[in-house]
């Protein structure tokens, strides 16, 4: 059996070790990198050693920190896609509703690229990728495709080929952070009920 | 409560939505078909959503806000060497991004290496406008800021903060639609609630 001791000297050695990778890393960087390198490395090195459980996948494809996974697609717009994409958005004015249905959906962003020619999606959502689209493809399939019927290809959400098409033009992130990693939005909803449910009981208690 | 203004504005609301789904029939006439069946299908839904006030904003400067939570989303042009850099720091990072927790204000940020490493996509969820968040950053993260900033063309280094916020600005494209699941839950009022739900877990254990 591994000791406490034995692994933490294990751990010191492998963050020395990484130490020294970044800076070989950083030897040809600008002179500004090199100087913040070496005023980071304390704070570096501590955070190394008390690490959390690093990113994982979130199955298929793309990154995960504790729940929540990242989804970044980027593909080009169908004739007449960024016209149609626009103008529902700007109708729309931020009210997705069918996010709110799908309940997984931390956030997301729509942003029009290279003069309407792509775009990019990135969403943040709880748990692994399959079932994330399964969801989709369950609970708000118009929505989906009133959406996405802009981009090239698009086979449709009840398209066997749906799955491939968003693989094909997903871009798996190299670096995922949350803030709160082990927040899912159900949980997120269950600690504004707490929250308030503890507010409301104070205001009674202190009448 | 039901006041008399709202009884007054809602044949209004209903014309404008009328209008607002004649103006998107026509926009789907020429869509794939999958498009304009979808529209058809998804007419009760989207006649809600196109009656609710509108819950877009914007952060300040650039990028959008919704309830107290933007979006930044930048392409960044690597320097040479740059991408090997960036990816073998984020590497030995392994998502332990502990000076992002320091700022207190990013929910989520994701590093994407786009167009064969020349250009790095990075977008981020945050509390707030433009101008105090990236402020923010230069007063508390300046030196993390520079180790992974360095790597792209034209930086001038977090310790020049109003050169340094009008360059991730230049390079900046705003959304042009975000949805947040809680718009007022800011990462601060999370990590309070995250606080009470364990206290009122631990008093009912207590009960129990």
């Amino acid at each position: 059996m591994t000791t406490l001791e034995e692994t933490r000297t294990g751990q010191d050695q492998s963050v020395e070790q990484t130490i020294q990778q970044l800076r070989a890393l950083y030897a040809d960087a600008p002179e500004m990198a090199r100087v913040a390198l070496e005023h980071a490395l304390p704070a570096l090195k501590s955070q190394a050693l008390d690490a959390q459980a690093p990113t994982e996948s979130a199955g298929r494809i793309g990154i995960r920190l504790g729940s929540v996974s990242e989804l970044t697609v980027i593909a080009p717009f169908a004739p007449g896609g960024a016209q149609r994409l626009r103008a529902i958005l700007r109708l729309l004015n931020g009210n997705f509703s069918g996010g709110q249905k799908v309940g997984t959906l931390h956030d997301m962003r729509f942003v029009f690229l290279d003069n309407d020619t792509k775009f990019l999606f990135a969403t943040a959502y709880d748990g692994a990728w399959d079932p994330y689209i399964d969801d989709f493809a369950t609970k708000i399939p118009d929505e989906m495709d009133i959406i996405f019927s802009a981009f090239e290809g698009w086979p449709g959400i009840h398209s066997p080929d749906v799955k491939d098409w968003i693989v094909k033009h997903q871009i798996p992130a190299e670096g995922w952070y949350v803030a709160h990693p082990d927040l899912t939005v159900a949980e997120s909803g269950r600690l504004k009920r707490v929250g308030k449910t503890v507010e409301e009981f104070l205001d009674k208690v202190g009448n | 409560m039901a006041t008399q203004t709202q009884v007054a504005t809602e044949p209004t609301n209903a014309a404008v939505v009328e209008q607002k789904l004649q103006k998107l029939r026509e926009l789907y006439a020429d869509a794939p078909e999958v498009g304009k069946a979808a529209l058809q299908n998804g007419l009760p839904m989207l006649t809600k959503e196109l009656a609710a006030p509108s819950a877009a904003q914007t952060a300040g400067r650039i990028g959008a806000r919704q309830g107290k939570v933007s979006e930044l989303t930048v392409f960044l042009p690597f320097v040479k060497g740059g991408a090997k850099r960036l990816r073998g720091f984020l590497q030995l990072l392994e998502g332990n991004f502990r000076a992002a927790d320091a700022v207190g204000t990013v929910h989520d940020m994701r590093f994407v290496f786009v167009d064969n490493d020349t250009k790095l996509l990075f977008a981020t969820a945050y509390d707030g406008d433009f101008d105090p968040y990236i402020a923010d950053f230069a007063a508390k993260i300046p030196n993390a800021m520079d180790l992974w900033l360095c790597n792209f063309e034209g930086y001038p280094g977090m310790r020049n903060p109003s050169a340094a916020a009008d360059w991730i600005a230049s390079h900046q494209i705003a959304a042009e639609a975000w949805y947040v699941n809680s718009p007022n839950l800011t990462a601060t009022e999370t990590r309070r609630l995250e606080g009470v739900g364990t206290a009122v877990d631990q008093l009912l254990d207590k009960i129990g």
